[in-house]
């Protein structure tokens, strides 16, 4: 039963909001306000539209239909959009969170259940909003004799670690954070770092279920490493390049996944394995040793690893679909310009989104949301439908199996390549 | 594709950058409205089932699989010096090829016989 403390009374809870009101107003006043003039007084202004962008100027721009327009193009060709924005982290937190829901959701259908029902009017669409409040607002138990420093820093890693894999992935032409030439080795080098802050997290939380899951995320990168760098390799070879933009424009007129359906099945069950989902979820085996190296998680700790769970799921199924999938290539079928053609008023135009709007950019995007969004739910389907796998199997399964079978397409790859099937002069070559 | 450099590598720093300015709010603000109760010790006990913990929670372990542990070292580094030579396929020679199945063919000799001994002395 929740019951008010003895002291409380209406008029101290409106006094101490008064108190909020007037800290922020002094704050504001005398740091933000000067912090802010500092900065504008050294940092040089951009151009928008060919006029010096003042914070004058930019408050009219934006109040004016007719002229906000070009100040959007502006901050949409800026770095600091492609990565807060775009195909960086909202983006990818967006699908996150849509993922949680959907998943649930879908699983809850697999089993003849309902799922969440209460939280919203319609099928229970604020279940993530509620599940949200909830966890920022319970306490953060930290065991006793845990390092603090790093059980407070792993969910923190964890998360930017998640979101540094989205900054290597083209989700349209020249719509990526971090374009490399290396652009598939950066992802491999990043996602090792995974089972590392696992073994960290579980050895700074000082009890013995955390520890025997982070000793088993790092037995799961040994068994599923080596098949999963192999598998990608066969793409690599056809397309001849590593960056993952080359990778997904060679595969235009015919996706890799018709050639290459062996690594492509070695790639899913590796990812599958790489984000720790049935049937491979052992570090955190619910059903045997509590739930593994999230054991001694509570609160918004826990939150932050379900959140980069969910962003790594999303970055794995993305390369998925840039390695074998065709990245963002798909029929058009976004008109040429949005609205009935003619003359526009000012707010139609900024309706239809005059220059912002680009048909293929829009497809592209489109097509690999979908097929993104298609992958996922492949790699949520076996949690309802699949029993955990022994870890003697899952090494067994890893190095006498994954590891041959991805071989087996790597050498169809090669004859490909050497019949002039692909190649420079190969006959499916696109360009 | 010489162009390459450290600068190339800079946007990935700043995704991490803003994981972690997205990440550490979540945890401030939490600490900030969450109640904290802490007049219960028993509460900050390692998690054990409800039985009191006994003995250390950073014990010595078997580390098993140790085995397999040793050839993920060398062929995690293969795997990944077989990118050097994917990438390059198109503009290598077609008999470039040949040392590269031998060098397979080595690695793979290797690993067969190193499953089968690790299996035949059961020194999982």
């Amino acid at each position: 039963m929740a019951s008010y403390p003895q002291e409380f009374r209406f008029g101290n809870f409106i006094a101490s909001i008064i108190w909020l009101v007037f800290w922020v107003l002094l704050i504001v006043t005398l740091v933000a306000l000067p912090l802010i003039f500092i900065i504008l007084f050294y940092v040089p202004l951009p151009l928008a539209n060919g006029e010096v962008l003042t914070p004058y100027l930019f408050l009219s721009m934006v109040v004016d239909p007719t002229r906000t327009l070009p100040i959007l193009q502006f901050f949409m060709q800026t770095d600091l959009f492609k990565i807060a924005v775009f195909p960086g982290f909202t983006y990818a937190a967006l699908i996150a969170a849509v993922t949680i829901f959907v998943e649930r959701k879908f699983l809850a259908k697999m089993q003849l259940r309902i799922g969440p029902l209460y939280a919203g009017k319609i099928e229970g669409i604020f279940q993530l909003l509620a599940d949200g409040l909830k966890l920022v607002s319970k306490e953060i138990i930290v065991p006793s004799g845990a390092d603090k420093p790093i059980f407070w820093a792993a969910p923190i890693a964890f998360v930017a670690t998640a979101a540094a894999v989205t900054a290597l992935i083209p989700v349209a032409p020249g719509w990526v954070v971090a374009d490399l030439d290396v652009g598939i080795v950066a992802v491999f080098a990043i996602l090792g770092f995974f089972p590392l802050i696992a073994l960290l997290f579980s050895w700074a939380s000082n009890s013995k279920y955390p520890f025997i899951g982070g000793l088993r995320a790092l037995h799961q990168l040994i068994a599923f490493e080596i098949p999963f760098i192999l598998s990608a390799l066969s793409a690599v070879l056809l397309a001849g390049t590593l960056n993952l933009s080359g990778i997904a424009e060679a595969q235009q007129p015919y996706w890799f996944v018709l050639f290459l359906p062996i690594s492509a099945f070695v790639f899913y069950i590796s990812s599958l394995a790489e984000v720790e989902r049935v049937p491979f979820d052992l570090p955190e085996a619910e059903s045997e040793i509590v739930a593994g190296w999230l054991t001694e998680t509570s609160g918004m700790i826990y939150g932050l690893i379900q959140l980069g769970t969910y962003i790594k799921l999303y970055a794995l199924s993305a390369i998925f679909v840039v390695l074998f999938l065709g990245g963002w290539s798909g029929p058009q079928i976004f008109p040429q310009e949005l609205g009935p053609p003619g003359e526009k008023t000012p707010l139609e135009q900024m309706l239809t989104l005059e220059g912002i709007y680009n048909p293929g950019t829009a497809n592209a995007i489109f097509w690999f949301t979908l097929k993104t969004f298609g992958v996922i739910m492949l790699m949520l389907l076996p949690r309802g439908i699949s029993p955990r796998i022994r870890i003697d199997i899952l090494l067994h399964t890893g190095w006498y199996k994954l590891i041959v079978l991805s071989f087996i397409n790597i050498f169809i790859a090669l004859a490909l390549v050497y019949g002039g099937v692909f190649g420079p002069e190969g006959i499916l070559t696109s360009g | 594709m010489a162009e390459e450099t450290v600068l190339n590598f800079v946007p990935i720093l700043y995704m991490l950058g803003f994981g972690l300015v997205a990440a550490i709010p979540a945890l401030v603000i939490s600490r900030l409205i969450s109640p904290r109760r802490r007049f219960n010790p028993v509460k900050f006990l390692p998690m054990e089932c409800g039985q009191m913990p006994s003995g250390e929670g950073r014990s010595h372990f078997m580390m098993q699989y140790y085995s397999y542990i040793l050839m993920f070292v060398v062929f995690d580094v293969m795997a990944i010096f077989l990118y050097a030579w994917g990438a390059s396929l198109f503009s290598l020679p077609r008999a470039a090829t040949l040392p590269m199945m031998a060098f397979l063919g080595i690695m793979f000799a290797a690993m067969g016989y190193a499953l089968f001994l690790s299996g035949r002395k059961g020194i999982w």
